[in-house]
């Protein structure tokens, strides 16, 4: 089928099978590898990718349902202003060991971060990123570098800012 | 509506419920109704081998209604988790609905996955279930009958595990929940799984009640992951219902719902565990209100 959709910013069509995952079609069509697969049955988080303002697994959203959508994968945050703050919190509290999860964890940052209204007491952060697992840090430094951001309004007000921008305001 | 056609595959994108069921009185084919996908496309014979795709999410009667009525609140069926949860209807009126589904997979999961979703997979362990019986809610089925959908209450929908009455290219359309009275109104609800998120439950209980003093007035009750289809446990209901809640009372009724429920063991819990632990909540759940009642 053909589909219209933006992805990172950028309007693209594309002719794929109607029950392409949109993972396949971000890694294997797109070269977009940011973006990891796992478990690849929505349990472990690695290719949470933001649709149309929301986090979702992009393992479990076929090609039919893509229609007119705007996804933004790691690729994309990258660009956004925020995007540098959160990579530092990460790399600061040495919070990335492998790094396969990491994506998906930044994906759920970023949510998390558009989400919320501080302070941000530590259960609230451990459900919002319930849905990422890692096998390597033991989530300890994850948690720290997202309580870090959590603690900062100039950040959060940016990546709200950058949300807005990108996914318009709901 | 779009319409995409390819070697042997149909795709439906109906917009409203109409061009839905004009879709569904015109073939003979069997059809897939996607909702959320996040039980479907994991489960891959059924996914690979559905040639007629329906999708649910484009008819936005569906998949963006909630609306507030005044005996209740009316939910399209392909509303994804994360829109219930934060409804300012559902919030006031169904904090144990809100609670359920805060618990279910994960925030990836409840951004996609739906009610509708929940029903119509009739896995045993669905976390809505339990809580969609003690609220007594109606799943509206169609397509409709001189304009009237089919109004059936989960376990009457649920014929085993996996098993519905939704054949013949049947689907839900809405989920009804009456609202309850919210004097003397309690409410549990709590999923054992091996983490919080992300796991499917071991068990599940969900219980609604009214107390008037020390009595209760009434009680609903329904376990998830213990029978293999959730039902209420009316004999334990029974047991409760118009009496005066003290210790003894309680351990009746923990006796009563280990023998009520019927578990299996499996790969995520074992069958004497499930009813243990069932006792288990449910006398934390009583042991609540009657804690709740001596402080009075």
């Amino acid at each position: 089928m053909k589909i219209k959709m933006t992805i990172n910013g950028k309007q693209i069509e594309l002719n794929i099978s109607s029950k392409e995952r949109l993972l396949d079609i971000l890694r294997e069509n797109l070269g977009l590898i940011g973006t990891k697969e796992s478990c690849g049955k929505g349990e472990c988080g690695a290719c949470t990718v933001l649709l149309d303002g929301r986090r979702v697994n992009s393992c479990l959203i076929p090609a039919l349902q893509l229609e007119g959508s705007n996804v933004v994968t790691v690729e994309g945050l990258e660009k956004w202003k925020s995007f540098k703050s959160i990579e530092r919190a990460y790399i600061e509290n040495g919070a990335v060991q492998c790094g396969f999860c990491i994506s998906g964890f930044v994906m759920s940052t970023a949510a998390l971060l558009n989400e919320c209204s501080p302070p941000v007491c530590l259960d609230e952060i451990k459900q919002a990123l319930g849905g990422n697992l890692c096998r390597c840090t033991g989530y300890t430094k994850i948690l720290q570098a997202v309580q870090e951001l959590t603690n900062q309004k100039e950040i959060i007000q940016q990546i709200q800012e950058d949300w807005r921008d990108e996914f318009g305001s709901k | 509506m779009s319409l995409v056609q390819n070697n042997k595959e149909i795709i439906y994108r109906p917009n409203t419920i109409n061009e839905l069921e004009q879709i569904i009185n015109s073939t003979k084919e069997k059809l897939t109704f996607v909702a959320g996908a996040t039980d479907l496309m994991v489960q891959q014979d059924k996914w690979k081998s559905a040639n007629n795709l329906v999708d649910l999410k484009s008819v936005k009667e569906i998949s963006e209604k909630i609306e507030a009525r005044t005996d209740g609140v009316l939910i399209g069926a392909a509303v994804p988790m994360s829109d219930l949860m934060v409804d300012a209807t559902i919030k006031e009126k169904f904090l144990i609905l809100v609670d359920a589904c805060r618990q279910i997979g994960s925030v990836q999961i409840q951004n996609r996955a739906t009610l509708g979703g929940n029903i119509a997979n009739a896995s045993p362990a669905g976390d809505s279930l339990p809580v969609l019986n003690v609220v007594n809610a109606d799943i509206w089925i169609g397509p409709q009958n001189n304009g009237e959908f089919e109004k059936l209450k989960v376990d009457q929908l649920m014929t085993g595990p996996g098993e519905t009455r939704l054949n013949n290219n049947c689907y839900i359309s809405y989920i009804f929940i009456p609202f309850p009275k919210q004097e003397n109104l309690f409410w549990y609800f709590r999923k054992v799984g091996q983490r919080q998120a992300l796991a499917i439950s071991k068990l599940s209980l969900a219980v609604l009640g009214w107390k008037n003093g020390k009595k209760i007035e009434e009680i609903r009750i329904s376990a998830g992951s213990v029978s293999p289809i959730v039902r209420r446990a009316s004999k334990t209901e029974e047991i409760l219902n118009a009496r005066i809640l003290d210790k003894e009372l309680i351990e009746k009724a923990r006796k009563s719902i280990e023998e009520e429920v019927t578990p299996i063991t499996d790969i995520r819990s074992n069958a004497e565990y499930r009813k243990r632990i069932c006792g288990e909540l449910l006398r934390e759940a009583l042991y609540n209100q009657l804690s709740f009642i001596e402080r009075q």
